[in-house]
């Protein structure tokens, strides 16, 4: 019984922790509209400098959580809603999505550069000592921790319903075009939210890090609140008290899983359950939220698309590519570099090709977002070793359906709501396959998988040059292919799905299937990638498909074009050789760059004149203001009737 | 009204009630549209219009009450199911597919009731296959297809216009590449939400007799609308929507002479004295 008292005052005080980052992700996401990926990541800098403060050169503790929170948190969260969210208004839906991931990058990738990984540092609590209580021992901390999530809790309520900036706020959560007809600023408001949600997740990140009693590490501080994140989907990103009482759940249900199922358990399965566990309850809370109504958004597609490639341009174009290859191939065969070869680089570059084609499909022709491209990318390769010897058809066959039935399984969950949630269980979904799967030395081998060179009737691809031909011979397939796609019956309804969901319902089309169907097809895409990749390097191991640089990919593509074949070759091309060049920095590069481009759709391709639209680059206002009186239109509409009945 | 009174009705809406929050947008509407010919919905600023058009297409659905589509209970069933029960609509705030050409619009509204995974429309992936030789952007030579997206555009008056982006076209225009794109479903029930705004005199004359020949080859159209002059001339009844209930119904002089429409919907200026009893 005792025991249980200590596990749930832990549970508790790790919910409490969770509870005061989701709630921050709850209030910047109602005043702005932004779902903040980067909330994990603004904890961990804050977990670190408060390291910086306090062990490194000594400061009270007071002093330190104060220097972090007021001055640091704040006025960084409004100084980043200013310069990089606030343009992001009338943009298309993935863009918000890219851009916090672009921070959240852009973060890791300086506290790397800051704070070297092979340092421990632990952070101390911030009171020691404990108290006896019905027999058991409860630290300090731990009441610390959830009284400071109750006043948090508390003063929330209080600041919502008592101050006038509180109302203002509340009025952004339920109607900003009101609020604006009202006099009061939308953009002010969103300033507060993204201040008070940076300050909630730098409090989070500073109370969460003493939990982590063998040191603070980046990933693992980034990745603490993707909890929070299932607590605020209970909470559907605009109830608060929702979502912390979601909060404690999750953290009661984890503290329990760890101390009462873990113990009996095989041995090599803990660190996999423990892992996953914010992926299930991610699930959990996406499964439990009811559909969203298709709504008529009256948004229209104002940046100009890519033109629709002809398929003789693109034969063409593929013919021309194909003859570069082979003239590389002839003049590179067999020239090292750094350790491998020239040409295996130039493989790697058309294998991650396919997967920036899987991408064009998926998020730049449906609008749909996926995080784990390259988790399909490691499972295609697991299963091209595993099957038939390792360099088989067979194998590349299998990779791709298995990585396709993989990507509906994903995307079913999510089908029913907005983009926003396929993006977060696609967040989730790669963090538990990196973690579960390809660190799992009992399921992907200490060493890594072997994957065979693809041998066929008569043909061996054993040496370095036709190797390198073969998968580029794929790349422009694939490539072939997408504009096919694009070009068809299929691919203009991807386009169509994504500009109006309201239109394409009620020409009785089923956005459902449809969105499933191409997320599988991406899947699968990727899944064979992921197989030819494997017969690139010949061993493939859990650092090929890391989690981050999945989602720095994602952006090297969206920066050149997420939308054209170009964009997916420049940002394969662009990652290989940044990552070449500088892997602990490249990160940021990726980052920078996805802030600086912005809302441009077309990312650097498809720029007017190739201009960069810079920050402080000022927008026209126009944009915001059409939708917003075209809202206001509605909704007074609707309220115009409400209130002349009441009269 | 209850549904057994919709015998060869093409929609019956019957006591439908929607509550945003606080605010009640329908209260008790009930309506009837018949096949082969144009019924009215009209009402001031605010009365619930759109809200219905909504609970009819199913991207609302109501707190109470229901909606019958030729005696199916579609309370229930999906935007896409409806419209394969041959439901179609246009938006008062435009939703077209934006990065598509006007062509394209309509191209993905006749393509609705096909199949992308059979073969085919699979063998057009491969150029020079079959008779899928895609030539020009997008276009492919399937004659019957592209011939009906044509004839669609030609029919609301955008001959010509087929390769023009959508996101560019000026409102008027944008508002008959709706209609085009919910015809090319063959609907035969069709609701329209203020297509003659943006359009000039000569093409809301047209719209008016596109309608009534719509309506002779046997189709029901619902259409909201602003244009009184319009409404008056194609509508054979009108239905008049105020506070989110229906105040009164009937063949156009009627409803013109009512002074309870008047009241609500002509305008309290002019109308004061009679405001008291709307």
């Amino acid at each position: 019984m005792s025991s249980f008292i200590q596990y749930t005052v832990f549970g508790v005080m790790l919910g409490a922790g969770y509870a005061i980052a989701a709630t921050g992700l709850v209030v910047t996401y109602s005043t702005s509209g932004v779902f903040n990926f980067a909330q994990g990541a603004v904890g961990m800098i804050a977990a670190f400098c408060y390291w910086e403060l306090v062990v490194a050169n000594g400061l009270p503790v007071l002093a330190a959580l104060l220097i972090v929170l007021v001055p640091g948190a704040i006025l960084a969260g409004a100084l980043v809603e200013r310069v990089f969210m606030r343009r992001l208004h009338g943009a298309s839906a993935e863009r918000p999505v890219l851009v916090t991931l672009g921070l959240m990058v852009i973060l890791t990738g300086l506290a790397t550069e800051i704070w070297s990984p092979s340092v421990s540092r632990v952070v101390p609590d911030m009171v020691s000592g404990q108290f006896g209580l019905a027999g058991i021992n409860i630290q300090y901390q731990e009441v610390l921790l959830i009284g400071i999530a109750a006043a948090t809790a508390v003063g929330l309520r209080l600041f919502f319903t008592r101050t006038r900036t509180g109302f203002g706020l509340r009025a952004v959560v339920d109607d900003p075009d009101l609020l604006a007809m009202s006099g009061a600023s939308p953009n002010r408001m969103s300033q507060l939210g993204w201040a008070l949600g940076f300050f909630m997740a730098a409090l989070a990140g500073v109370l969460l890090a003493p939990t982590q009693t063998t040191g603070v590490s980046i990933p693992a501080m980034t990745l603490l609140v993707v909890n929070s994140y299932a607590a605020a989907i209970v909470g559907r990103l605009r109830n608060i008290p929702a979502t912390f009482l979601a909060a404690i759940g999750i953290g009661l249900a984890e503290n329990y899983v760890i101390s009462y199922i873990l113990p009996h358990v095989a041995q090599s399965l803990v660190p996999d359950i423990t892992l996953s566990l914010p992926m299930v309850f991610l699930f959990i809370a996406l499964v439990t939220l009811p559909s969203v109504r298709i709504r008529a958004i009256g948004r229209l597609t104002t940046a100009r698309p890519p033109r629709v490639v002809s398929g003789r341009e693109s034969f063409v174009a593929g013919v021309v590519f194909l003859a570069v290859a082979a003239l590389l191939a002839a003049v590179f065969d067999n020239t090292p570099f750094r350790g491998t070869t020239v040409l295996t680089l130039g493989g790697v570059v058309m294998t991650l090709g396919i997967v920036a084609l899987s991408l064009v499909l998926l998020t730049g022709y449906s609008g749909q977002v996926s995080l784990c491209q390259f988790s399909f990318m490691g499972i295609g390769a697991f299963v091209m070793g595993k099957v038939a010897g390792g360099g088989s058809l067979l194998g590349l066959v299998a990779a791709t359906l298995i990585c396709a039935a993989a990507g509906a399984l994903v995307a079913l969950p999510t089908i029913r709501l907005r983009d926003l949630y396929l993006a977060l269980a696609t967040f989730a979904f790669a963090d538990a396959v990196y973690n579960g799967f390809f660190l799992d030395t009992h399921i992907y081998g200490s060493g890594g998988v072997s994957v065979g060179r693809i041998v066929l009737p008569g043909l061996s691809f054993g040496g370095d040059a036709a190797e390198f031909l073969l998968v580029t011979v794929c790349f422009v397939l694939c490539a072939w292919l997408v504009l096919a796609v694009r070009r068809s019956m299929f691919g203009r309804r991807l386009v169509a799905v994504n500009d109006s969901p309201a239109a394409y319902a009620t020409v009785g089309l089923n956005i459902g299937i449809t969105k499933v169907t191409v997320f599988a097809i991406a899947a699968g895409m990727a899944g064979l990638a992921g197989a030819l990749y494997g017969t690139v390097q010949q061993v493939v191991g859990y650092s090929d498909f890391d989690f981050f640089f999945g989602i720095i990919f994602v952006l090297f593509v969206t920066i050149w074009s997420i939308r054209s074949v170009s964009g997916a070759f420049l940002g394969a091309l662009t990652y290989t050789v940044l990552n070449q060049w500088s892997p602990n920095a490249f990160g940021l590069f990726a980052g920078i760059g996805i802030l600086l481009i912005g809302r441009a759709a077309g990312g650097i391709l498809g720029l007017d004149t190739l201009q960069l639209t810079l920050p402080w680059t000022r927008q026209p206002a126009s944009d915001v203001d059409v939708v917003g009186v075209a809202e206001v239109a509605l909704d007074g509409a609707v309220l115009g009737s409400g209130s002349r009945a009441a009269g | 009204m209850p549904p057994a009174d919709s015998n060869g009705a093409a929609l019956t809406v019957s006591e439908v009630a929607v509550r945003f929050g606080g605010v009640a947008a329908l209260t008790n509407a009930s309506l009837r549209v018949e096949p082969g010919i144009v019924t009215g919905l009209i009402g001031p600023n605010g009365a619930g219009k759109t809200t219905l058009f909504n609970v009819i297409s199913g991207l609302q659905a109501p707190d109470r009450g229901t909606v019958h589509l030729f005696d199916v209970d579609v309370t229930d069933l999906r935007p896409n199911r409806r419209a394969r029960l041959g439901l179609a609509r246009t938006f008062q705030r435009l939703e077209l597919f934006g990065s598509l050409s006007a062509g394209d619009n309509v191209r993905v509204g006749v393509e609705s009731s096909l199949e992308w995974w059979r073969w085919q429309h699979l063998r057009r992936l491969v150029p020079g296959f079959g008779n899928g030789r895609t030539g020009g952007s997008g276009e492919d030579r399937d004659g019957s297809v592209a011939d009906r997206c044509r004839h669609l555009l030609a029919r609301v008056g955008l001959s010509g216009h087929g390769h023009d982006h959508a996101s560019a076209m000026a409102t008027g225009s944008a508002r008959m590449v709706e209609l085009a794109r919910a015809l090319a479903i063959r609907p035969k029930l069709l609701l329209l939400d203020e297509p003659g705004s943006g359009l000039d005199d000569a093409e809301s004359q047209a719209l008016g007799s596109l309608l009534v020949d719509l309506a002779e080859a046997g189709m029901a159209v619902l259409l909201v609308e602003h244009d009184m002059e319009l409404v008056m001339r194609v509508c054979t009844h009108i239905y008049v929507l105020d506070f989110g209930d229906i105040i009164a119904e009937g063949p156009p002089e009627e409803i013109r002479a009512d002074p309870r429409v008047q009241a609500a919907y002509l305008g309290a200026a002019h109308q004061t004295d009679l405001a008291g009893g709307g």
